[in-house]
């Protein structure tokens, strides 16, 4: 019998989006489900993920777990598959989920697939569906191995439909042993509070290169705020120190799914585009008519963003009236 | 500082890439160093022209990964190891970590650091799966990195709440990211230095794996097949007065996709 163990995406304390998304696919396949959660003041998500479809919520936390810690996440992660008998592990796709998937392959002595747009199960029998060099192929992939299934899904592939909590089937893990020697001593810039979650965010407004320096990184984030939209870079940008790490979008940044992706001076190098051709509707504003963004873009704008955007900002305050 | 920097040949992803009858085509591509790979060289050479030691380069893979050892070897690395044996292509992440280990344990080392990912994979379990197997701390997707003593790295990763410092005890397993350093050129000098720099090359037997561990038999992730990828609906491109472009798309947005409904 296949048992889907569904490890929560936490943010702070707070359960994020993908992990509905996982929760929604595997209620509505009817596969048996249990959760686990990880960090610090995560007990409270229990009923919540129970609500979603977990028969069993497994629960570590911990002052100690406030940060992740491949060691610690993955011992808990382990300790749960091994209560719950899952023969599958799923994870959302985020910065840290390759580190969990291969230790967990590992520790589980299973198989670890990364970056799952698709998945076909009869069971445990599963046809896993990724893009690979760069988004320029979809592999598909199977297991050939009897242990342990560990699956990393992109968010967006499944759709979330929420469900009321309802009082959960709690386990309480023992503390996990973390390891002393990879010691987290904290961040070094937290994201502003403020800022939406790019992972989670219907719209997303991205600036690159063509924005030319911080005042212009200022002349499009008025767009954002006006969409209700996460504001993100390219590298160029990052790099040149005008966002934020946490900003990138991209094959080394954060992958996105969004229902509306923005594009603003960005000009769509295939990393750039590895991190964002799976968002359902792309705009794209550049002033060069042949820049790689608008074969993704369905609606490109041939225009200078310093004399388009503010125009854009004036009739999105329009069309909210 | 010994340091063991696993590096992949692969197909230029820049390149415009074909699948035929569900496999890529390889006639006419080309083939580099993984970029995050060059990431890791550049990193294990300074901490080397800081701390001293020895940057050994490892590749599993046919004859032309002996090139990307060179260029690595041109660069400033010290050692090459290619393990070139039929049996071990078409591994998954797993089975190139379990090579990788065996050769690791070949001789005393303080750090392995490898891609975050493989440009052709983009799968990046095998550092992961690498630093379990051999039982060191592992840090990955690292953007910064400094080492005061030879012993302690203190690191910047990008985490899930943004840049995370971490402080990391050797030996240990790293996974780069492009934002960690800008890979040097190899110079004139290097490269002539380079072809008088060792290159080991081994057998699966000689470290004392069997076919059937690794490779397309002890893969335990099997590709089934390749596919283009999804194509996007052909898009609209609107070019003349930037007002009217604009007051134009944004209106479809309103009214076609309806993105404010
Ligand atoms: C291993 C590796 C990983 C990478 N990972 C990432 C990643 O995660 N994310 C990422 O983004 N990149 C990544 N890159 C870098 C990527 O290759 C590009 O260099 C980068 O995306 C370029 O950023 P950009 O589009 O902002 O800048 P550019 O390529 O410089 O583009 C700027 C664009 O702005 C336009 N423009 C200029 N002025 C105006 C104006 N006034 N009005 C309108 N348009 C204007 C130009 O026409 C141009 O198209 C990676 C590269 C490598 C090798
Ligand atoms: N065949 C190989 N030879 C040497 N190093 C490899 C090989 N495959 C993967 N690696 C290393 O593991 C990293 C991640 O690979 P992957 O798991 O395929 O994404 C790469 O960046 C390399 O550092």
């Amino acid at each position: 019998m296949s048992k889907i163990l569904v490890v929560a995406d936490t943010k702070g304390s707070d359960v994020r989006k993908p992990t509905l998304e996982l929760l929604t696919k595997t209620r509505k396949a009817g596969l048996s489900t249990d959760a686990v959660v990880i960090g610090q003041g995560v007990q409270k998500n229990a009923d919540l993920l129970a609500g979603n479809g977990a028969a069993t919520v497994y629960v570590a936390d911990d002052a100690g777990l406030a940060q992740f810690a491949t060691a610690p996440y993955a011992a808990a992660i382990v300790d749960a598959a091994k209560q719950s008998g899952a023969t599958q592990v799923w994870l959302s796709v985020g910065e840290m989920s390759k580190a969990l998937g291969g230790a967990l392959a590992v520790r589980l002595d299973g198989a670890f697939v990364s970056d799952v747009v698709e998945l076909e199960l009869k069971g445990d029998e599963v046809i896993a569906t990724r893009p690979a060099m760069a988004t320029k192929v979809l592999q598909r992939v199977t297991f050939a191995h009897p242990g342990i299934r560990i699956i990393a899904v992109r968010s967006g592939a499944f759709d979330a439909e929420p469900q009321p909590p309802k009082t959960a089937k709690v386990v309480a893990l023992a503390t996990p042993k973390g390891d002393e020697r990879a010691k987290v001593k904290g961040l070094v810039a937290a994201q502003d509070a403020g800022e939406l979650d790019l992972g989670e965010a219907r719209i997303i407004v991205s600036v690159g290169r063509g924005v030319k320096g911080p005042e212009g990184v200022e002349l499009v984030r008025p767009l954002a705020k006006a969409l209700g939209a996460a504001f993100g870079a390219s590298r160029a940008v990052v790099d040149s120190g005008w966002m934020p790490y946490s900003a990138q979008v991209g094959q080394t940044g954060r992958v996105v799914a969004p229902d509306i992706y923005v594009a603003i001076g960005v000009s769509g190098a295939i990393q750039h585009l590895a991190g964002m051709s799976g968002s359902k509707l792309i705009v794209a504003v550049n002033k060069d008519a042949d820049a790689p963004i608008f074969s993704v873009a369905d609606y490109g704008m041939v225009a200078d963003l310093f004399k388009a955007v503010p125009i854009m900002i004036e009739e999105v305050a329009k069309h909210k009236q | 500082m010994n340091i063991v920097v696993p590096i992949k040949s692969v197909i230029d992803v820049e390149l415009n890439i074909r699948v035929q009858e569900g496999k890529i085509a390889k006639d006419g591509m080309s083939y580099i160093i993984s970029k995050w790979d060059e990431n890791a060289i550049e990193a294990a050479l300074q901490l080397k022209e800081k701390h001293g030691g020895e940057v050994t380069v490892v590749s599993v893979g046919p004859d032309r990964a002996s090139e990307s050892l060179r260029k690595a070897l041109a660069m400033g690395a010290d050692k090459a190891v290619h393990v070139n044996d039929p049996a071990a292509e078409d591994s998954d992440s797993f089975g190139f970590a379990k090579i990788l280990a065996k050769v690791a344990q070949r001789g005393p080392f303080d750090l392995i650091i490898t891609g975050k990912q493989a440009q052709d994979t983009d799968m990046g379990g095998t550092g992961p799966i690498l630093a379990e197997l051999l039982g060191l701390p592992q840090v990955y997707n690292v953007i910064k990195l400094e080492s005061d003593e030879p012993s302690t790295l203190k690191l910047n990763r990008l985490g899930h709440q943004g840049q995370e410092m971490v402080e990391l005890k050797l030996p240990a397993l790293i996974a780069a990211n492009d934002s960690l350093n800008e890979p040097r050129l190899a110079s004139l000098r290097g490269i002539m230095a380079a072809k008088k720099k060792p290159l080991d090359v081994l057998k699966l037997a000689d470290l004392g794996l069997s076919p059937d561990e690794v490779g397309a038999k002890g893969a335990r992730v099997r590709t089934l097949e390749f596919q283009p990828p999804k194509r996007r609906a052909a898009g609209k491109k609107f070019e003349g007065d930037a007002e009217e472009v604009t007051r134009k798309v944004m209106d479809l947005l309103a009214n076609e996709a309806k993105i404010f409904a």
